[in-house]
């Protein structure tokens, strides 16, 4: 089988672009060939990913189309005779960023406006998760397939034996780990923080790791973080696997206020580090947590900050949620992922899907392939 | 032992306690609003007229500040050039949405009178 991957971007440190790369791998180890290909290709990584202008797709090649924004040449490659599997990521909602990055959000707000026409026009629609599946259906898809992102936590190097945090002689450390951008809430973090920092642990540290959406944001934040914390917040980022590996043992607790989510790999990552996460209930995040994190909805930062206190010093809630927390890993493990990966590009293969008698079959390949 | 599903609970109940002697006197909620999806006439007239700012034009490389300086010039140098480039785009961008907000208001004054021209029929 002949499988070319298309990306609407692709960056360094970007989740779906090292995520193309694993299918890749994958797709060598199953004998397929194609290449992976990308609309806007970021430094770092010439060579792995080609411009989509070299794109040549044999006739029976298959496109597998990540979505995550604004995808320009679109038409064109829905116009092509392939079959074509498209697997969604979500795209940002761009209110939260026209303010900040209104190229970015013309992408984004171009990504969401091609999906009714991406679900149309592919011959079988997944998402990473059910919550992004839940938009495709809403667009018009008749049926979805579930394909969880394929995280390689391996890569973060490994994890402390025993317990981990909740020592009361060392000092407390708050992670969270994800693009700095407006809509992941830094902001709320930091303000969080800065009272768990005053009335609970005065010597607290807080950890942000990230690329920035602009120099200019992260400069707000660090801005914000001087006023309300000084020298108490450290914003980090193009940290190596190895360097953010570091962080994650570092810290005592993951605390990710984000408002979108299409699914958060970081939130399994922590759980990886077997750390209590505290966690907004957006998105796909409660179904990726499940029961392993502290899900809150409370807008009070009060709140918050009695929650962090809790989760860093309670430690057999601690151990409760390490407990749940590999048993939600589990879940995504790379095989199972793989599996539903295969399964849903053979179903696309098959001549069958897209009838009306396809949702069987493609339902009973993937079942068995679960 | 506080078990996940309750833990919640007991840090409101922690934060009211301790607010009650008090700790946290900051306001209740210290959250953003999400933003309006549909973005407001006064913001798109803001962003109508383009107004670079040239502090936003720097290197980010270590050591990059002659890098910084380099852009700099080279942007006083070609000021002729994008002054006229941003004139005729934020003209157009002015014109487009003072038509745009026209055609908005003969619309909410056609379907005000709607219902009662269907009144009369």
């Amino acid at each position: 089988m002949i499988v070319h991957q298309i990306l609407s971007g692709a960056g360094l440190h970007d989740a779906i672009t090292t995520e193309a790369l694993m299918f890749r791998e994958r797709f060598g180890a199953w004998g397929w060939g194609g290449g992976d290909f990308a609309a806007r290709i970021g430094a770092g990584i010439d060579g792995e990913i080609s411009p989509l202008t070299r794109l040549r797709a044999e006739r029976e090649a298959l496109l597998l189309l990540h979505h995550s924004a604004g995808a320009p040449g679109l038409t064109e490659l829905l116009s092509l005779p392939n079959r074509k599997l498209l697997l969604y990521h979500n795209v940002t909602p761009a209110a939260w960023l026209w303010d900040h990055a209104p190229l970015v959000a013309v992408h984004c707000a171009l990504g969401r406006a091609q999906l009714p026409e991406l679900v149309r026009r592919v011959d079988l629609a997944a998402a990473d998760s059910e919550f992004n599946a839940a938009e495709l259906r809403a667009r018009g898809a008749r049926r979805t397939e579930v394909v969880p992102l394929l995280v390689n936590r391996d890569r973060l190097g490994p994890v402390p034996a025993g317990m981990q945090g909740g020592d009361p002689t060392r000092t407390p450390t708050v992670l969270f780990v994800g693009r700095l951008s407006p809509h992941k809430r830094q902001e709320e973090v930091i303000r969080t923080f800065s009272l768990y920092r005053r009335w609970r642990a005065p010597d607290a540290r807080l950890l942000l790791v990230g690329d920035p959406l602009t120099v200019e944001y992260a400069e707000h934040l660090r801005l914000l973080a001087d006023q309300l914390a000084p020298g108490a917040v450290s914003i980090e980022s193009g940290l190596s696997d190895g360097e953010l590996g570091d962080r994650y043992r570092a810290a005592d607790v993951f605390l990710c206020l984000s408002q979108h989510e299409g699914f958060c790999i970081p939130v399994l990552e922590a759980l990886h580090f077997g750390l209590p996460v505290i966690a907004r209930p957006v998105g796909a995040i409660p179904e990726v947590a499940g029961d392993a994190a502290l899900l809150v909805e409370d807008r009070d930062p009060a709140v918050l900050a009695e929650l962090l206190h809790l989760a860093v010093t309670d430690l057999p809630l601690r151990a409760e949620l390490r407990r749940r927390g590999r048993a939600r890993l589990a879940l995504f493990a790379p095989e199972l992922v793989a599996a539903r990966l295969r399964a849903a590009v053979e179903a696309t293969a098959s001549p069958r899907t897209r009838s009306s008698s396809t949702d069987r079959d493609v339902r009973d390949v993937v079942d068995q392939a679960s | 032992m506080t078990d996940p599903e309750s833990a919640v609970e007991r840090a409101r109940q922690s934060a009211a306690a301790r607010r009650a002697q008090g700790a946290y006197p900051e306001p209740v909620s210290t959250a953003q609003p999400e933003p309006e999806s549909l973005v407001s006439a006064d913001k798109l007239l803001q962003w109508a007229l383009i107004e670079p700012d040239v502090r936003n034009v720097r290197s980010t490389r270590r050591l990059g500040a002659p890098i910084t300086a380099l852009k700099r010039v080279l942007l006083r140098l070609l000021s002729q050039y994008h002054d006229g480039l941003i004139a005729e785009q934020s003209r157009f961008n002015a014109h487009l949405l003072i038509t745009v907000l026209r055609l908005q208001d003969r619309v909410e004054q056609l379907e005000q009178r709607l219902p009662r021209e269907g009144g009369e029929r």
